[in-house]
Parts: C-alpha cells; structure tokens; sequence
C-alpha cells in the first residue's frame, strides 16, 4: 500500500507539474483540447448542424450559446490519474501499456459524452449546465477512471 | 497496494464491479441532494481551515470570513480603490462547492461498498484539509494573481509565491476534490480491492488460502 501510494504521489505529482508547463501546454494541451472540440463537434453535427467551433470553443449557432473546453474539462487531468495509477500498481510492462492505452480510450469517450451534454444542457438551463458541469461530471468522471482502474486489475496475472 | 492478501485477509468474495458501479450511482442521486441542499453549513468547517491556513502563509491578509449563502466572503486587509478619492477593503467570494463536492462522491462509494458509519465519519474527516487546501488557494490566487498587481504587491505575493499559489491552486482544483475520496476509498477497502486483483488467479486456479473465492462475474 505504502509503495503503491508513494509511487503514485510522484509519477501523477511529476505527470501534472509537467503538464502545466508552456511547452506541454503548447505541444500537447491545447492542440488535443482543440481536437476534443472537433471530435464533440463532428458527433455533434451527425444530428444537429448548427454547431460551429472556434479553437477551444463549441458553439451553437442558433442559440448563440458556447461553451469553452478549459483545463479539468478536457480528460487531461483524469487521464493523468490513471496513467499514474496503472504505473504505480505492480503488473508487467505489457499489460501496463494495454491498459493505459484501453483506459485513456475510455475515459476519452465519457469525456466526448460530457462536452456534449453538457452543450444541450446549457441550452437548456444554465443552472442545470453549472450544476453538472461543475459538480456531477467532475464525480462521474472519477467514477470512470476507478472502475476502468478496477476492470484492469482484475486482468493482471499474480506475479510470481 | 499489494495485490496479493495475506491469508485470512479477504474473507468473502469482492462484489461485482457492476454491482458496485449501480450501487454507487444510486448513492449518488441522496448524497449529491443532500450535500447541496445542505450547503450553507458544511462550508463553514473547510471555510475556517482555510482562514487558518491562509492565516499561516500569510498573516494579517484576512480579517474575517463571513458567509453568504453557501459562498465564503473574506474580508481582507487590503486597500483598494474603486473610484478617484474612495478607499475601501478588498473583499473575495470563494464557493466551497468547488471544493467540497467529493464528499458525496466519498459517500456514495462507502454506502455502495457497505462500509461502516465510522469509516464515512472518519473519511470525511480526512477530507477536510484537502477542502480547506482549494478554498485558502483560490482566494490566494484571486488576491495574488488574478486582482492585479496593486492587490498582489500589498498582498505580498510576487516571483515565486505566485507560481507556487498558482500550481497549488490547480491541485486543489483539478485533482484533490475528485481524486482524494477515490484514493480514500481504495484505502477503506483494500482487501476489497486486493480481491480484484486475485480473480484472475482465483479463476484460473480455483480458491486457495488467502486468496478470494471465485467471484460471479
């Protein structure tokens, strides 16, 4: 437990503070913020066409509604937890990479779930919007990364 | 966490991870209403951690905290002057909110995992400074950075305490409200989550000593 908690404390500690720099920010944070919107926008767009995207905001171009993608709301920081925790827990190399790989994935894919609702749902109500987007999907998206965290270990091999 | 349970460690099989995942969803509808609607009283126990440790690292920078509504208003001692001639205190609103809402996260998994009154009791506990932690570093960082210089100078904060307040403020935003009652959880339960870990082994095998027995799922 004490490893694992040691462990854990300086790789996501580390995977943070670097995250936080400009040249991370520059080379990966803000092109895949971009990217998110994209993505939550094209989805988006199979159904409703009056979307349209500046940078890291998503707009709806018959309410004038928008909502812009900032740091906490792109998966970043979630992703950053479950890298930390797969690497921190005891299990082969192979198996670390599969799950990181399978576990950004999913986590990604909650994210998407949460950029667009809560696009609707800030048309809908603002209350309802800050209600959700400050407090529910902050939990559920950690829900997300434990669970997917729990599948993983289930996976894993005794070591011998 | 080890993975592998000392014997005896594990007595019962772990629940299945959907199970637990339904229960804890259903937790979370009561605890979320309850923790909103009761708002206006659980922030004032983060809200004074966070005046005592802001009385810490910087002295004499708050002269009261005071409450409106849930939100936290700190007076400050600081000078600021809103028009040519007039001359009044600094105040800053926080809302605790931000901060506090991993507690009904916390509890949700503790009733989903059937976990006794005195550990919820003793892990909210727990969680109190990492509250207190991103109430004290938001109104460091409007004080200290997003007030301006003239606020930031009488404040004090300048070089490296803003970049320190800075990165502690987006750990106290970003990370601890969620991740610190997961990561208590994980500790509540370790033999819990040692349980997963040994299912694999448990199914491959078939039981042994100190290892589950073989779950449902």
């Amino acid at each position: 437990m004490a490893r694992f908690v040691i462990v854990f404390a300086v790789v996501l500690g580390a995977l943070f503070a670097a995250e936080l720099t400009p040249p991370v920010q520059s080379a990966f944070v803000i092109p895949w913020t971009a990217g998110l919107v994209r993505l939550s926008a094209g989805l988006i767009a199979l159904f409703d066409p009056h979307v349209a995207t500046f940078g890291r905001i998503l707009q709806s171009t018959t309410s004038g509604f928008a909502i812009s993608i900032e740091a906490g709301c792109n998966g970043v920081e979630a992703a950053l937890i479950l890298v930390a925790a797969m690497l921190a827990f005891p299990a082969p190399w192979k198996h670390r990479a599969l799950g990181i790989l399978a576990g950004l994935a999913a986590v990604q894919v909650l994210n998407v779930v949460r950029v667009v609702s809560l696009f609707y749902l800030g048309q809908w109500n603002v209350a309802a919007f800050e209600w959700a987007h400050y407090y529910l999907w902050q939990a559920l998206i950690m829900l997300d990364v434990l669970v997917v965290w729990l599948l993983w270990i289930r996976t894993l091999p005794r070591a011998r | 966490m080890d993975p592998h349970p000392p014997a005896g460690a594990v007595s019962a099989a772990p629940p299945r991870i959907a199970a637990l995942v339904l229960r804890t969803a259903l937790w979370l509808v009561p605890c979320f209403a309850a923790w909103y609607l009761t708002a206006r009283f659980h922030g004032i126990a983060p809200g004074e951690a966070a005046r005592a440790l802001v009385a810490m690292l910087k002295p004499g920078l708050v002269s009261a905290l005071e409450r409106q509504g849930s939100d936290l208003v700190f007076v400050t001692t600081l000078l600021v002057h809103p028009a040519p001639g007039e001359t009044g205190v600094l105040v800053t609103e926080v809302n605790p909110l931000l901060y506090t809402y991993g507690l009904p996260l916390f509890v949700a998994l503790m009733l989903a995992a059937r976990a006794s009154a005195w550990k919820i009791v003793a892990g909210a506990a727990i969680l109190l400074p990492f509250q207190a932690w991103g109430i004290a570093f938001d109104f460091l960082a409007q004080v200290g950075i997003r007030a301006g210089p003239a606020v930031s100078l009488q404040a004090g904060v300048a070089g490296w305490q803003a970049e320190a307040i800075a990165l502690a403020y987006q750990a106290g935003s970003l990370l601890f409200p969620a991740l610190v009652p997961v990561v208590l959880w994980g500790a509540f339960h370790r033999p819990l989550v040692a349980g997963y870990a040994s299912e694999q082994t448990a199914a491959a095998t078939g039981p042994r000593l100190g290892s589950p027995p073989r779950s449902q799922q």
